[in-house]
């Protein structure tokens, strides 16, 4: 226990002295803050462009804006958060491979899965604070500009998309037990979600995939309801659950 | 008592069989210097011992215990410097002993105690720079105190002084030789005056095989021949002695003032009786010493 404990410090330490927390704290910060402010700047562009667009026989009716148009936004900049949160940590196991910095540390009696886990934990808590802090930060905004309850269920659609994330970090963490390089555990990763979100085209098989967690700005609208997400929620979790364990036995296994 | 044993031990990667069935014992309180030509197998061994790698065939035993392939528990007995440490180069070298106690479940006061002791005895207690700025005599000082920080019984270090200057080199054997009172020292190097500055055992592995160990001492004298050189001040004294004694030879030599000969063609007194009898002027009288170069060669060659 101690020794995890240790283990989850370092890497804490880590990540901080790396700037990793820096670097995700902004892009997070300024999707946050891009949601409502491209909401809120969406007439006025469009008053901007009016002119222009009306030579061309468009014509420009009044918009409105509303928070939902902020979510619509959130949902739809989390994916590129998700990617750049995936990118700046796909190499948390494998440049420990590569500098063999590992070996020192399990050779002083450090358990194998305690790697594991501790690198599981802080890519989970990472992405957890990165996600509710720009949630939080879309939040207080739209509440200050419009109004958050014309949006049904937006803990509930943020909590799938926060999940989906966790999946995605499972992938990562099966991927780095198996690869040996940081392209190695991107092609995994991005393998897997492409591949799934593929299947999941397939009509009525989508609701059984994790891809269906990323569809939750239709909760917001109505357009869809909390029990619709029931079955893609429980198979996320038995699938996560199975990619950690799995990447503990790998990992125990594997050669450094 | 041999704080370490290995028997037969064989490993094959693909078609290339590495070690073909390597047999050692390493007495405790030794510097067991471990020889070998680059890809004798010597970092392959060494990865065995600390269960990094599966054998195919053999039995590792650590004071007494059975090294398991994974996650083995001998390596509580065990310190490890790699052949080129690497560290949490965002930790300075207290921030490191410090993570490496508590991974080995040290309480903090046995820590900072013997952080504090192993990082003057390395002389990186006046350190305060974080290791990514660490050259690499630095990096191979502070890995021999990770590895010295759990008290080891063994300390295994993987070519410690192949990628150092003189300076560096001599520090780090001079630190081996000072923690031997402590622990066993197994070392693998393929620079022989390392070893004959501070081994007191020695094994040489060559293709994939133990062709020689014991105590360099005994090696020495097993190998020691009656073969004596005689150097001399002028010519004069040597052309004296060819006279007189049919057996002496000229050695290769630049000087060509150096005769040599051996004990069983004539009586090592009978030249120095001469040699005194004629007052000639002699510079030195040596029995030669098998050096472990020509030991090296003549085992692996």
């Amino acid at each position: 226990m101690k020794s995890l404990y240790a283990f989850t410090k370092k890497e804490i330490m880590d990540q901080l002295r790396s700037n990793k927390v820096l670097v995700l704290g902004i892009i997070f910060i300024i999707f946050g803050i891009m949601n409502p402010a491209i909401a809120k700047l969406t007439p006025w562009l469009f008053e901007k462009m009016s002119d222009s667009l009306s030579e061309s026989g468009i014509q420009v009716g009044k918009i409105t804006v509303d928070a939902l148009m902020s979510w619509e936004q959130f949902f739809k900049n989390i994916p590129m958060g998700l990617i750049a949160f995936v990118l700046l940590e796909s190499s948390i196991f494998t440049k420990e491979y590569q500098s063999g910095t590992l070996v020192l540390s399990l050779t002083k009696g450090l358990k194998r899965h305690n790697v594991v886990i501790a690198k599981t934990v802080v890519l989970v808590l990472l992405w957890t604070v990165c996600f509710w802090m720009c949630f939080g930060i879309t939040y207080v905004y739209n509440d200050f500009y419009w109004e958050n309850s014309i949006a049904d269920n937006l803990l509930f659609a943020s909590f799938c998309w926060w999940f989906f994330g966790i999946w995605v970090i499972m992938i990562m963490v099966l991927s780095s037990t198996l690869a040996q390089n940081g392209s190695g555990v991107l092609l995994g990763t991005g393998g897997v979600v492409f591949g799934i979100y593929l299947i999941s085209m397939i009509p009525k098989v989508d609701k059984y995939m994790e891809t269906m967690l990323t569809t939750g700005y239709s909760l917001t609208t109505g357009a869809s309801e909390t029990s619709d997400y029931t079955v893609a929620v429980i198979v996320t979790l038995i699938v996560s659950v199975v990619f950690f364990v799995t990447g503990i036995i790998v990992f125990n296994k594997k050669r450094l | 008592m041999d704080v370490l044993s290995i028997e037969n031990l064989h490993k094959r990667f693909g078609d290339k069989e590495v070690l073909k069935g390597v047999t050692l014992k390493v007495p405790e309180h030794s510097i067991f210097g471990f020889i070998g030509k680059n890809g004798a197998g010597k970092t392959t061994t060494m990865k065995h011992i600390l269960g990094l790698i599966k054998a195919d065939e053999g039995k590792i035993q650590v004071a007494d215990e059975t090294v398991v392939y994974g996650q083995t528990k001998t390596n509580k007995y065990i310190g490890y410097l790699p052949d080129v440490p690497d560290f949490y180069s965002f930790m300075n070298a207290r921030e490191y002993l410090n993570f490496c106690g508590e991974i080995t479940g040290l309480d903090k006061k046995t820590i900072k105690e013997r952080s504090d002791e192993l990082l003057s005895a390395v002389g990186l207690d006046k350190e305060k720079h974080r290791i990514k700025g660490y050259s690499r005599g630095m990096k191979q000082r502070l890995g021999i105190a990770q590895a010295l920080l759990g008290e080891p019984k063994l300390l295994i270090c993987d070519e410690p002084t192949s990628a150092l200057d003189p300076l560096g080199r001599k520090e780090i054997l001079d630190i081996l030789l000072s923690v031997k009172d402590r622990t066993t020292v197994l070392f693998s190097t393929h620079i022989l005056a390392d070893v004959e500055r501070i081994c007191t055992d020695i094994a040489f592995l060559d293709g994939g095989s133990i062709k020689l160990s014991g105590k360099l001492s005994d090696i020495k004298g097993k190998y020691r021949s009656d073969e004596y050189i005689i150097e001399a001040e002028n010519d004069e004294a040597i052309k004296e002695l060819l006279k007189e004694f049919r057996g002496l030879k000229r050695a290769d030599n630049m000087s060509g003032k150096v005769l040599t000969f051996k004990e069983a063609d004539i009586s090592l007194y009978k030249v120095l009786g001469y040699i005194s009898e004629k007052k000639l002027p002699v510079i030195k009288v040596e029995r030669l010493e098998p050096s472990l170069e020509n030991l090296f060669l003549e085992v692996v060659g």
